[in-house]
């Protein structure tokens, strides 16, 4: 029955990511592959025990029917902390529970998107917001993007140009994939271009509180007077992610419009897992959970960072981030992490080919490794077959380029 | 008028326009009343197309700055929210931004129904949800502290988009058990059903498709599949389920892309379809190759009668879409459904799945697996079954004690609901307003029909309502029903739609 399928189905197809996470599941893989949080971290003992108490207290409330915006309690703890956190001015009721942000996402798309009309992103962007936004079949534009955050200048000449852009849609800390975080000044920038040009930004920030060293820059949407700033948020990177709990901060004008559309994607999200949430918030320090991770993360950042300064050849440049759960390595102009993959998987190492992360072009010699996921001995293992197979395959190249004047020449 | 244009800014001509136009009328300059030049003479004036100031007008015309009239121009409008305008430096162009289908304002009933579940004091008939008492609380509870101590961390991880998969696999052995045979593979977890309704209309509805579906019928799915822009046609539902003699007249002038059916104990009727109509739908169905759209939620819940198959377990050609839930027979706050399809729609709606949710939360799922696998689920319904079955017969006597003539129903043998038609007369707005001053909540049946109807029906629950409640409801509801008789008003008063006011 395929040719039922209504026609903005054609342009889905199984993610590279989820193809290569099929076969990270092998325990015997070094994956570098996932964007997973590790599970050591999860606070299990706690959860427990805080499912008890809102089961006893609750009683058969937490299993019921619930609102479509959210367990109100867990609206006000989620706005105040991100008041203290990123300098914010949010009211419990600006504040949706969505299932995962990944629901954030869709829901946004399912608001504003129709096709063809423009997404405004960074050059590489995150993959999963791709995915979200390509079932509404828009067009990308993708804006370079440096140390600092987005080129403002290319921003702007693209804002002047394109009629419909619709989003500006970024990752402003720790980026997922390249791991950069934008200064401050890029961010006053970019608020001040979507402002004069009347463009929503959405503003994504899993990994904001994953900071490994100095200063948090306030949030984008701390400095937004104007309301135009739609920013998402998620409990699975700092608690866990299977309990499927993030948000969207927005005004009210665009929370009304979401709200609806959330209640005919799922009528509500899971009211067990919104009370337990709020109930660990109520109970336990979060903070020192995040301290716990940090140290962890931190750790195995260095080792992998160190390891790919020991290991890796000449002309390969990589990225050191300040926190998060990604590094970003860009190989030689020629070399393609596509074909690097499959080798490497031979040797029981996996990641992620960076060409997924650029929407509206290609850029095949770079690739994405997650730090945070492998307990440190593996990640030097890891790095170093990585390495080995990335020299074999860089010598391969140039043996093939030294050669190919001559096969030109015998044509 | 004094407009400057700033070429080669980066910001469109009319967009410039706009915003200044926007400024001189919030700041006064430009008065309610004022006919804005027309667009040729401003064009002119400015050096710019035509289009450019159309733009700009339009926009005007979109935020309530400005309307027009035939023959009369663009004229200024004073500004509607001045308050919400003066807080901010900036006014934002929503209306542009927004897609064309979420303009469209919503039908507010499930949201005010689910509102109501939450207020005490009010004996309610109108939202189809278990009884309290009846979920299993400790179960729940001891298998949750159970699989924290043996599972641990990977009860809180990611799990797939399809489903875990021990999850999956106690669900197509207890729908096999049920004559739905069906692998693991073609059995896609949900995050609650309507889910699940959403992403089948998301994949096979195009803006402007017909679809099949009964009349009356369940307003959520309706309402899924309005918002695809689905072109609905109804078919009548008798007390033998959908009238299935109609159906191929229909597919045959309109082509429809999908049949929407609650075969078993419907939400709102009760209504069942009889086996030779399920058997003659599906061969209707696949001669065609229409896909059929079975949602399930109430079967397990018989009470009289024995089982009829359901269309998929009847189903040999994989016509049939197959949709059921946990809501209605154990944790409706956990929001895990299912979808039985063939795997080319599992497949399709797994990726959509994934770009909405990424999967379903984890922890629920392990516990649904285990209470399949530890057969609790069995059990526990034995247990609804008998708590239910004397529910509906409490509403049965009391509708029979109290019911003014004219109001029939047929007693339905399972499910949630008794489906009533009121006597002729009876003013709608009227019945709300007593209902709702004598404390009682039910369902309007208008909400579960395509289109307005000249009948006026209620849809009544009796299995959230306490045993003890559901006689004095009836007889309250019943009081209203004559009150709104009694004040009887103008014939074209009953034709007015509502909203209803629960």
């Amino acid at each position: 029955m395929e040719n039922y399928f209504a026609e903005r189905m054609n342009i889905l197809r199984a993610s590279d990511i989820r193809e290569i996470l099929k076969i990270t599941q092998r325990p015997e893989v070094i994956s570098f592959a996932g964007g997973l949080p590790a599970p050591e971290f999860f606070p299990s003992r706690e959860i427990a025990e805080v499912a008890c108490r809102v089961l006893e207290r609750e009683g058969t409330r937490a299993l019921q029917y619930s609102t479509t915006e959210g367990h109100a309690p867990l609206r006000a703890q989620i706005a105040a902390r991100m008041n203290a956190k990123c300098g914010t001015q949010l009211s419990p009721d600006e504040i949706l529970m969505t299932t995962g942000s990944q629901q954030g996402l869709d829901l946004i798309g399912k608001i504003f998107l129709d096709r063809d009309d423009v997404v405004v992103c960074e050059s590489p962007t995150y993959l999963g917001a791709v995915m979200a936004f390509n079932t509404f079949r828009p067009r990308w534009i993708e804006i370079p993007t440096d140390e600092n955050g987005m080129d403002v200048r290319a921003l702007e000449t693209a804002l002047g140009r394109e009629r419909n852009v619709k989003l500006i849609y970024v990752v402003p800390n720790f980026q997922n994939p390249s791991g950069r975080t934008w200064s401050l000044e890029r961010r006053k920038e970019l608020l001040a271009l979507a402002v004069r040009h009347d463009i929503p930004v959405v503003e994504d920030n899993p990994y904001g509180e994953l900071r490994f060293a100095g200063e948090p820059i306030p949030a984008i949407q701390s400095m937004d007077t104007t309301g135009m700033v739609i920013s998402l948020g998620t409990l699975s990177k700092i608690f866990c992610p299977g309990l499927r709990v993030g948000w969207i901060a927005a005004r009210r004008r665009f929370l009304d419009k979401l709200v609806i559309v959330k209640q005919g994607a799922d009528l509500h999200s899971s009211t067990f897992d919104q009370m337990v949430a709020s109930e660990y918030l109520a109970s336990y320090s979060i903070d020192e959970n995040i301290r716990r991770i940090l140290v962890a993360y931190r750790a195995r950042r260095d080792v992998m960072v160190k390891a790919l300064e020991l290991e890796m050849p000449e002309g390969v440049r990589f990225s050191r981030p300040k926190g998060g759960l990604f590094l970003w390595v860009e190989l030689p102009e020629g070399i393609d992490a596509r074909e690097l993959l499959p080798r490497c998987l031979k040797r029981d190492v996996a990641f992620v080919p960076g060409g997924s992360f650029f929407p509206a072009r290609n850029r095949d010699n770079t690739l994405r490794l997650n730090f945070s996921n492998m307990p440190e001995d593996r990640i030097v293992e890891g790095i170093r077959r990585l390495s080995a197979v990335l020299r074999e395959m860089m010598a391969e190249h140039s043996r093939h380029h030294d050669i190919a004047p001559e096969t030109t020449t015998a044509m | 008028m004094n407009i400057h244009l700033e070429r080669g800014s980066g910001i469109p001509l009319y967009r410039q326009i706009v915003r200044q136009v926007r400024e001189m009328i919030l700041a006064g300059t430009l008065p309610p009343g004022f006919h804005l030049p027309p667009e040729r003479r401003l064009a002119e004036a400015l050096g710019v197309t035509r289009t450019t100031v159309i733009n700009a007008y339009e926009e005007l015309k979109d935020e309530g700055f400005a309307t027009a009239h035939v023959g009369r121009g663009t004229i200024v409008l004073s500004p509607r929210h001045p308050s919400t305008i003066a807080d901010t430096s900036h006014v934002m162009a929503w209306n542009r931004l927004f897609r064309e289908e979420t303009a469209r304002p919503p039908d507010p009933l499930l949201r005010d129904l689910l509102d109501l579940t939450t207020k005490e004091g009010i004996i309610s008939f109108a939202v189809g949800v278990p009884s309290r008492d009846l979920i299993p609380l400790s179960l729940f509870k001891n298998t949750v502290n159970r699989l924290l101590d043996e599972a641990g961390a990977e009860t809180l991880h990611h799990s797939p988009t399809e489903g875990h998969p021990p999850l999956r696999e106690s669900l197509s052995r207890w729908l096999t058990a049920r004559g739905i045979r069906c692998s693991q593979d073609e059995v896609l977890v949900l995050s609650g059903s309507q889910q699940g309704l959403h992403l089948v209309a998301r994949l096979l509805v195009h803006p402007g498709d017909t679809v099949i579906v009964e009349e009356p019928s369940y307003f959520g799915g309706l309402e899924a599949l309005r918002r695809a822009g689905a072109r609905m046609i109804g078919i009548p539902v008798d007390d033998q389920g959908m009238r299935v003699d109609l159906l191929e007249a229909i597919l045959e002038r309109h082509r429809p892309k999908l049949i929407y059916t609650l075969p078993t104990f419907q939400n709102p009727s009760g209504m069942e379809m009889s086996l030779e109509r399920r058997n003659k739908l599906l061969a209707l169905a696949s001669a065609r190759g229409v896909p059929v759209l079975e949602e399930d939620p109430y079967s397990e819940l018989r009470y009289d009668g024995s089982p009829i198959p359901s269309l998929k377990a009847l189903d040999t050609t994989g016509v049939v879409l197959y949709l059921a839930t946990s809501s209605k027979i154990l944790f409706p706050g956990l929001r895990i459904g299912w979808l039985v399809a063939p795997k080319p729609v599992i497949r399709q709606c797994t990726l959509l799945k994934q770009s909405e949710d990424l999967h379903t939360n984890t922890l629920g799922q392990f516990v649904l697996d285990r209470l399949f696998r530890e057969g609790h689920v069995e059990q526990h319904l034995d247990k609804l079954r008998s708590v239910y079955r004397k529910n509906r017969d409490l509403m049965e006597a009391a509708l029979q004690k109290h019911a003014p003539e004219g109001m029939t129903w047929s007693r339905p043998r399972g499910g949630f609901y008794f489906w009533c038609s009121l006597p002729d007369g009876v003013n709608r707005t009227q019945l709300l307003a007593s209902a709702a001053a004598k404390r009682i909540a039910f369902l309007p049946g208008h909400a579960c029909f395509v289109e307005e109807t000249g009948r006026f029906y209620i849809r009544l629950n009796f299995s959230a309502p306490s045993p003890s409640d559901i006689p004095e409801g009836v007889e309250r509801l019943t009081q209203a029903i004559r009150e709104a008789i009694a004040e009887r008003r103008p014939q074209r008063d009953r034709l007015v739609p509502m909203r209803p006011i629960v």
